[in-house]
């Protein structure tokens, strides 16, 4: 947990949004050091313009991690929108803030790796809070797709962890 | 000492570890069940932290069938944290010996007595069993040499107290008492046992430090939030946690 407050993330990446609209860019990256090892990347990122104006959806700052807290304004039919993990029909999500292990334990191989087969039931990933390891099992057999999070990362509730199809 | 109505108790002589035996048998038991262990041959603590359980000491796991959400099923910590703690109070009459730390650390006389770890299984953010593994140091506390640095000395309850309790009676008296937590907890949710595990909670007012694979925060221990998190005052303001190893 960073000594940094959410609320200036939240201003950071809202001002980030602005800069986007007002310089009529597509897409902005940043990342941010902290102290003790602790960074926050950023990528807000907008369809051009069109036809339909785009819901101005206010980018979803996520906790302190790689995983890039995107802006993702739905658009036209035909436009090829930024995918939002959490929305994706194979996302599996955290259920509870936490910290996320990736390994049974330190220095032990992680439970799963891109391109994996991995069984329904199966444990995906390890969120911890108040000293309870909730084993996160697939929902479904199939290969996993994606890693959505850092070993020792901190997550929200909700947040997308492992997509499996 | 009968034993609490509804759970089971299962005694082995020997086992990898109390939490492992208890998932595996999670499909087969259906209700609440203790399972104790004389001796367990893998026993492992948090991240795979060893657990050392020298002859005489306790090790036993409640295996629990939860019907509510991950983030509430977690506050059983608590729950078990306090049931321990009422236990060795029961069984040493000394109340001021004890104390809790962060989430559910049991100490006495300043060092660690016990050791609980939680864990679940389930999906779309249900639990589907959970495992409450509970190591008290009743007899002998573990080598200190093997400790990570910063962490309480380890301590036991007979050389301390001069209780001498073993195992099986342990087992009654902390089943009774987390049957009576539990009941409480169900029924009135967790703001009661917050209450209880704060008046019980050492280092209250007091500068700690909670660290996390990725960063380390210190400030004044100030409370316990409703939804169990750590809440620290930094100099940068309120930090509220829910997963970290806390230190003195």
């Amino acid at each position: 947990m960073s000594k940094n407050t959410h609320e200036s993330d939240v201003a950071f990446i809202a001002a980030l949004a602005e800069l986007l609209r007002d310089n009529d860019l597509t897409e902005l990256q940043v990342k941010r050091e902290y102290a003790d090892n602790d960074s926050l990347n950023v990528r807000v990122s907008r369809l051009q313009p069109q036809a339909a104006p785009a819901p101005a959806a206010a980018p979803a700052p996520q906790a302190h991690q790689p995983a890039a807290a995107q802006a993702a304004p739905a658009s036209g039919p035909a436009a090829d929108a930024p995918e939002d993990p959490a929305a994706h029909p194979g996302a599996v999500l955290s259920p509870m803030v936490g910290t996320v292990y990736l390994q049974p334990e330190p220095g032990a191989p992680s439970f799963i790796k891109v391109g994996a087969e991995v069984s329904e039931g199966d444990t995906l990933i390890i969120v911890e809070a108040m000293k309870t390891m909730n084993h996160i099992p697939a929902p479904k057999s199939g290969t996993v797709k994606r890693i959505l999070v850092e070993d020792g990362a901190p997550v929200e509730y909700g947040a997308p962890l492992v997509i499996v199809e | 000492m009968t034993f609490p109505a509804g759970y089971d108790r299962v005694i082995l002589p020997e086992t990898d570890s109390t939490n492992a035996e208890a998932l595996r048998r999670a499909g087969t038991l259906a209700g609440p069940a203790w399972i104790m262990a004389h001796r367990q041959t893998a026993a492992r603590g948090r991240r795979g932290r060893a657990w050392a359980g020298p002859d005489g000491n306790f090790a036993a796991t409640l295996l629990l069938h939860p019907s509510e959400p991950a983030d509430i099923v977690a506050l059983r910590s608590f729950v078990a944290a306090l049931a321990l703690h009422d236990t060795c109070v029961t069984l040493t009459g000394r109340t001021e010996a004890f104390a809790l730390k962060w989430p559910n650390d049991v100490l006495l006389n300043g060092g660690k007595l016990a050791g609980i770890l939680l864990e679940s299984t389930g999906s779309g953010g249900r639990v589907a069993a959970l495992a409450i593994g509970i190591g008290v140091n009743l007899r002998a506390a573990p080598d200190p040499a093997a400790l990570e640095e910063g962490a309480l000395a380890p301590v036991a309850l007979l050389p301390e107290t001069g209780a001498d309790i073993p195992p099986e009676e342990f087992l009654d008296h902390l089943a009774a008492a987390y049957a009576a937590r539990e009941a409480d907890f169900t029924t009135h949710g967790f703001g009661p046992i917050r209450q209880a595990w704060l008046a019980r909670a050492a280092r209250i007012g007091q500068p700690i430090t909670a660290r996390t694979p990725r960063a380390e925060t210190r400030g004044i221990f100030e409370t316990v939030d409703a939804t169990g998190n750590l809440v620290l005052k930094t100099p940068e303001g309120r930090v509220s946690i829910a997963a970290a190893d806390v230190f003195f």
